[in-house]
C-alpha cells in the first residue's frame, strides 16, 4: 500500500476527560521514508515525548492511526507489541539507559537474545556491531566506566542489533559535548544512508539540523511550518515568528525567545553604533 | 545460560551489599533448620550408643517398655532363667539400669547407671582406656570425659545411686550431650534399690544362625509380661523417641526458619527490583515481555536462595566437623531427608519471594524511559 | 526532622517493608523469649504447686526432673520425726514412655498419697485416683491422643483407667500424670520406694533452718527454689543454645532488613542528598536524617512486633496447647532496647554512603 516506513495519520492524544482533559498531541500526520532522517523540534511541553512514545508503540493514540512497515501498530493488541518493539524499532535515549549490571557486550547481546537469537550468535553479532562502532576494546567494561559518547555508541549498537527498520532517538546528544554529539549524529546519518533505515530524532539541538533530511516543528501538539520559524540571534533557540518578541534593525526583523534576549541583543549593539 | 538468567546473575552480583544481605539471610534461616535437624539426628545417634555397643542381639524388658532413655524397666529376677530356656538363646546377661546423677567434687552429670554382674559376658564397657573393665563391689567405671571435667581419676570416688563408689576404670565413647554411661556392680545396685530380686533388662546373645527377630518373638511367647526386641528394633524405637518428642519443637523452629528465610528473600528481591525499576522499564520498552522480566526476578530469587542453601550446607557441614573437636559431647548428623526438606523449603521460598515484585514489574510503564532525572 | 519523616512516609510500600522487617524480628525475639520462659515455668509447675519448702532426695541428686531418685529406706520416717517439720509429702516419680497410635509421648508419672498431698492441683474433670489401676492425666495430652475419662490405657505392663484430667500439667518433654504411690511401688517392683520428700517447716522455722536440720549424709536436702533452679539449668542445656541462636538470627535479620531498605531509599535519593550537601548541609545533618528514618521505622516496627508476638503466641498455644508462651514485661523492655540497637546498626550502613556523597552528584545527568 505504501512505501513509507512510518505513517502517522491524524493522531491525537488526550490525557484525562472532559474539561480537565489535556490534548498533548492534536491531529498530527507524518510519513517517513526508508533511509530518511526526520528531526522533530519544539519547546518543552510541546508534545514531543508523547508523540515519540506513540510512534514507539509505548503509548496508544486516542484517535488516528500509526502504521509501521504497513502494520497498523496502533491497533495491535498489547501482547503483540513487545515483538514489534523488539524487531522493528531501535531506541536511543538521552540518558543512554544501559543496564548497569551488564557489561557493554552483554547490554547489546541480551537484546538480540530477547529477540530469539541464540547465545553465541547474539554475542558474535554484538561484538561485530560494537567493534564497528569503535568499542572493540571496551566489550567487558561496565557502563559506569564509559564516557558519555561511548555509552551512546553502546546504546546505538543495542538499537541496531535486531536490524530495525525505524530508529527512534530521544535527545541523543543532550548529555554529550558538541564534538561527541556531532560524531553520534554522523553515525546516525551513516546508519540511515548506508543501511536504509529510517531515523526519527526528537531534539532541541540546533546542530542536528545539518544531518536531518527534514525538520519539523512541534508546538502545542501540532506541527508548524518550519518556514514560520526563526532563530533567536542571542541564544540560538528556534522561535515562532508569530509569537516571538521581535525587533527591527536595519530593515531586518530579528526574533527572540524572550525580552531578556532582545535586551541583550540591543545592548550589544549600542557600542557599535555609539 | 539464558539471557534472563544472565541478567539475574549480574543484577545480584553487582550489588554486593544486597547480595550479602540476601544470601546471608537465607543461609541463616536454612542453617537454622538444617542444624536443628542435624542436632536431633545426632542426639538420636548418640542416644542409641549403649544399645548399639552393649553386644546384645535381643533386649528383654518389662512389658510395654520399648526404650532405654530415662525410663524404668523392672522385671522379676526369675525372668533371666525363663529367657535362658527359650530355644535360640545362646547366653543371657541381666542388667540393672537407672538414669541417675553421678557427682564428683563439684561436677555432677546425668548418667545411665548400669548394674553389671561380675560374670557379665556382654553389656559392659566396650572401650576402656585406663584401668579395669570389670567392676566389683564398691567400684565404678565412668566416662573419661566426665572424669576429666571433674578432675578425678582411678582411685578417686564418686557419688552414685546415693552411695560412694571408687573409680577403677575409665571408658571412652560412652558420653553424649544428654548423659554418659557408668558401670557399677550388680549387687551394689540391687542393694541400693532395697535388695528386691529384680532386674531391668535381660541382654540376650542368640545362637549362631538364629534370627534375633525370631528369638525375640519366641521370648515374648514363652515368658509372660515381657517385651523382647531385637537390637535393631530397640535402636529404632529409641530414635523415634527423640523424633516424636522433639517433633513439635522441630516443626515450630522449621516454621520460624521458613518465615525468616521467606521474609529476607522476599524483601531483598523486592528491594532489588524496586532499585532497578527503570532498567526493567527500559527492557520493556526495548520489547522484553513481562514473562521475561518475571524470569529475571525469579532467577534472582532462585539464585540467592540456591547460594544461601549452599552456604547453609557448608556451614552446617563445618559444624558437623568442628563440634566433635570442641568436646561438648554434641554430635551432628545431616540426613538425606533433612536435606530434601530444606531444599524444598528453599525452592518454595524462592517461588514465593518472586511473587511480590511481579505486580511491580507488570504494572511498569515502559514510557519511563523518556522521563529523565526523575528519582524513581 | 521533617525530611526524614517525609522520606519515610512518601513511599508507603517501602515504609511498610521496613516496619514489617523490624516487626517480624522483634515479634520473633519476643515469641522465643516467651516460649523459653514458658518452658521454664512449666518445668517447675509441679514443685510450684505442691506444698513444701524443702526437698529431700537421693544423695547426689539435686534436680527433680532429670533423674530417678531413690531414697534410702527409713528416710521418710527420720524426716517426719525431725523437730520443726510440719508436713511431709512423699512422692515417687518416674519418667515413662507412653505410646498410642504409633506416637511416643512422655509421662512424668508422679505417685502420691491422696491423704498426704502432692496430687493434681487443678483437676479439670473427673476425680483423683482411688484405686491402684486408676490414673489422672493431663487434659491437653488426653485431647491429643483422643483419650477420655473412663478409657483404658497401658502403662508399662499395666492397663490403667483414666479417672481424671488435670490442667497446667504439660511440660517440655510431655506431661505430668498422677497415680497412687502404691501404684508406682508395684509398677517399679520396689515396695517402700520413695523418690522425694517435700517438707513444710513448722511455724517459726525458716526453710533454711529446716534444711540445715535435715541434713544427713545419706540424702540430699535442698530448698525447693534450689531444686527448681537446677531443673532450669538442666533445661538450659537443651534449650538455651537453639533459642539463643534463633534470637541472634532474628536480630541479624532485623538489622539486615532495616539497613537494606533504608540503604536503598538512600541510594535512590542520593541526588537529593547531594543537593542538600551542595547547599551546605554538613554530613552530620544527613546522618541525622538517615538515623531518624531508621529510628522511626524501628519504633513503629517494635510496637507492631509486640502485637505480633502476642498474636503469634496465642496462635501457637491454640495450635499446640502443650506449648506455653509467657511474654514477660521485662522481655518487652529488652526487645525495645534491641530494636533501638537494630536501628542504630542498620543506620550505619547507609550513613557511610551519605558521607561519601559528593555534592557534585547533583550536576550529573
Amino acid at each position: 500500500m505504501t512505501a513509507f516506513t512510518l505513517d502517522v495519520r491524524g493522531v491525537t492524544k488526550r490525557f484525562g476527560d472532559g474539561a480537565a482533559g489535556v490534548e498533548a498531541v492534536r491531529g498530527v500526520s507524518l510519513a517517513v521514508e526508508p533511509g530518511e532522517i526526520v528531526l522533530i523540534m519544539g519547546p518543552s511541553g510541546s508534545g514531543k515525548t508523547t508523540l515519540l512514545s506513540m510512534m514507539g508503540a509505548l503509548l496508544r493514540p486516542t484517535t488516528g492511526s500509526i502504521h509501521l512497515d504497513g502494520i497498523e501498530i496502533s491497533a495491535l493488541s498489547e501482547s503483540r507489541l513487545p515483538e514489534i518493539r523488539l524487531r522493528r524499532f531501535g531506541f536511543i535515549f538521552q540518558d543512554f539507559n544501559l543496564l548497569s549490571a551488564l557489561t557493554v557486550l552483554e547490554n547489546v547481546a541480551i537484546v538480540a537474545e530477547l529477540g530469539g537469537v541464540g547465545r553465541r550468535p547474539a554475542r558474535a553479532k554484538a561484538t561485530a556491531l560494537l567493534s564497528d562502532l569503535g568499542l572493540g576494546e571496551r566489550l567487558d567494561f561496565l557502563p559506569e566506566k564509559l564516557s558519555g559518547g561511548e555509552k551512546q555508541r553502546v546504546a546505538t549498537a543495542r538499537a541496531l542489533v535486531n536490524d530495525p527498520t525505524l530508529i527512534l532517538a530521544d535527545e541523543p546528544t543532550a548529555n554529550l559535548d558538541s564534538k561527541i554529539g556531532h560524531e553520534i549524529m554522523n553515525l546516525l546519518r551513516r546508519i540511515a544512508k548506508d543501511q536504509g533505515r529510517s531515523v526519527v530524532i526528537v531534539s532541541h539541538d540546533q546542530r542536528i539540523r545539518d544531518v536531518a533530511d527534514r525538520v519539523l516543528w512541534l508546538a502545542d501538539g501540532r506541527f508548524t511550518d518550519v518556514d514560520a520559524m526563526a532563530t533567536d540571534p542571542v541564544c540560538r533557540m528556534s522561535v515562532e515568528r508569530d509569537r516571538a518578541v521581535r525587533t527591527e534593525r536595519d530593515g531586518e526583523t530579528f526574533y527572540f525567545c524572550s525580552r531578556g534576549c532582545r535586551e541583550e541583543f540591543l545592548g550589544r549593539l549600542v557600542p557599535s553604533t555609539g | 545460560m539464558s539471557a534472563t538468567l544472565l541478567l539475574a546473575r549480574r543484577n545480584l552480583g553487582r550489588n554486593r551489599v544486597r547480595l550479602l544481605a540476601s544470601v546471608g539471610g537465607v543461609a541463616l534461616a536454612l542453617t537454622l533448620t538444617l542444624a536443628l535437624d542435624a542436632i536431633y539426628a545426632g542426639v538420636a545417634n548418640q542416644l542409641t550408643t549403649y544399645i548399639d555397643r552393649a553386644g546384645a542381639d535381643v533386649w528383654v524388658s518389662q512389658a510395654g517398655v520399648r526404650n532405654l532413655h530415662m525410663v524404668a524397666s523392672w522385671l522379676p529376677g526369675s525372668v533371666t532363667d525363663a529367657v535362658r530356656a527359650v530355644p535360640g538363646v545362646a547366653g543371657v546377661t541381666p542388667i540393672l539400669y537407672s538414669t541417675d546423677t553421678i557427682a564428683a567434687r563439684d561436677e555432677r552429670a546425668v548418667a545411665y547407671v548400669i548394674g553389671l554382674p561380675a560374670d557379665a559376658a556382654i553389656g559392659g564397657p566396650w572401650s576402656v582406656v585406663k584401668g579395669a573393665d570389670r567392676v566389683g563391689r564398691g567400684e565404678i567405671i565412668i566416662d573419661r570425659g566426665f572424669a576429666r571435667r571433674a578432675g578425678v581419676s582411678i582411685g578417686d570416688s564418686v557419688i552414685v545411686l546415693g552411695a560412694e563408689a571408687r573409680i577403677v576404670g575409665l571408658s571412652d565413647g560412652t558420653a553424649s550431650l544428654l548423659n554418659s554411661v557408668a558401670f557399677v556392680s550388680f549387687d551394689d545396685f540391687r542393694a541400693m534399690r532395697g535388695g528386691a530380686p529384680v532386674v531391668s533388662y535381660v541382654l540376650v546373645k542368640v545362637a549362631p544362625g538364629a534370627s534375633p527377630e525370631a528369638v525375640a518373638a519366641a521370648i515374648e511367647r514363652q515368658v509372660p509380661s515381657v517385651t523382647a526386641q531385637s537390637k535393631t528394633d530397640f535402636s529404632a524405637q529409641e530414635r523415634r523417641l527423640v523424633m516424636d518428642m522433639s517433633a513439635d519443637v522441630i516443626s515450630i523452629m522449621n516454621v520460624i526458619g521458613f518465615v525468616v528465610g521467606l521474609a529476607v528473600v522476599a524483601i531483598t528481591v523486592y528491594v532489588a527490583t524496586l532499585a532497578r525499576r527503570r532498567e526493567y522499564g527500559v527492557l520493556k520498552a526495548l520489547g522484553a515481555r513481562n514473562s521475561a522480566l518475571y524470569r529475571v526476578v525469579l532467577g534472582q530469587a532462585v539464585l540467592s536462595v540456591a547460594l544461601g542453601f549452599v552456604v547453609a550446607l557448608a556451614f552446617t557441614g563445618l559444624l558437623v566437623l568442628v563440634l566433635p573437636l570442641a568436646g561438648v559431647g554434641l554430635e551432628l548428623s545431616i540426613s538425606a531427608a533433612s536435606l530434601a526438606k530444606v531444599g524444598l523449603f528453599a525452592l518454595v521460598i524462592a517461588g514465593l519471594a518472586a511473587i511480590l515484585p511481579v505486580r511491580q514489574v507488570s504494572s511498569l510503564d515502559p514510557a519511563v524511559v523518556f522521563r529523565r532525572g526523575v528519582a524513581i | 526532622m521533617l525530611l526524614a519523616r517525609r522520606n519515610l512516609f512518601r513511599d508507603r510500600t517501602r515504609f511498610l517493608l521496613t516496619v514489617a522487617g523490624v516487626a517480624v524480628s522483634i515479634g520473633l525475639i519476643l515469641l522465643l523469649a516467651g516460649y523459653r520462659s514458658g518452658v521454664y515455668r512449666q518445668a517447675s509447675a509441679y514443685l510450684d504447686n505442691t506444698p513444701g519448702e524443702v526437698v529431700v532426695a537421693e544423695r547426689g541428686i539435686r534436680d527433680f526432673l532429670g533423674t530417678s531418685s531413690a531414697l534410702p529406706a527409713g528416710a521418710e520416717e527420720a524426716v517426719r520425726q525431725t523437730p520443726g517439720v510440719e508436713r511431709v509429702i512423699p512422692v515417687i516419680s518416674q519418667f515413662v514412655i507412653f505410646e498410642r497410635h504409633g506416637r511416643k509421648d512422655g509421662f512424668f508419672l508422679v505417685g502420691y498419697d491422696p491423704a498426704r498431698g502432692g496430687g493434681p492441683w487443678k483437676l479439670a474433670a473427673g476425680r483423683e485416683p482411688a484405686a491402684d489401676h486408676e490414673l489422672v492425666i493431663d487434659r491437653t495430652a488426653a485431647d491429643q491422643h483422643g483419650i477420655a475419662i473412663g478409657d483404658a490405657i497401658s502403662v508399662l505392663d499395666r492397663t490403667m483407667t483414666v479417672v481424671g484430667l488435670s490442667d497446667d500439667t504439660t511440660f517440655w518433654a510431655g506431661s505430668i500424670a498422677f497415680a497412687r504411690i502404691s501404684t508406682l511401688e508395684s509398677l517399679l517392683r520396689a515396695p517402700g520406694l520413695r523418690s522425694f520428700l517435700l517438707v513444710t517447716p513448722a511455724a517459726g522455722v525458716t526453710p533454711m533452718a529446716l534444711r540445715d536440720r535435715l541434713a544427713h549424709p545419706a540424702t540430699e536436702v535442698l530448698l525447693k527454689s534450689e531444686v527448681v533452679a537446677n531443673d532450669r539449668k538442666l533445661l538450659a542445656r537443651v534449650y538455651d543454645a537453639p533459642i539463643g541462636l534463633m534470637v541472634a538470627i532474628a536480630f541479624l535479620v532485623g538489622v539486615l532488613v532495616v539497613g537494606l531498605v533504608i540503604y536503598t531509599a538512600t541510594i535512590e535519593r542520593r541526588r537529593e542528598y547531594g543537593a542538600i550537601k551542595a547547599i551546605g548541609a554538613r554530613n552530620r545533618a544527613l546522618y541525622r536524617v538517615v538515623t531518624i528514618q531508621a529510628f522511626i521505622a524501628a519504633a513503629i516496627g517494635a510496637i507492631a512486633g509486640v502485637g505480633l508476638a502476642y498474636g503469634g503466641g496465642a496462635a501457637m498455644m491454640a495450635w499446640r496447647p502443650q506449648f506455653r508462651v509467657d511474654i514477660e514485661p521485662a522481655a518487652i523492655g529488652v526487645v525495645l532496647a534491641a530494636s533501638l540497637l537494630m536501628a542504630l546498626v542498620a543506620a550505619l550502613i547507609p550513613a557511610r554512603l551519605v558521607a561519601h556523597l559528593e555534592p557534585a552528584e547533583v550536576f550529573r545527568g
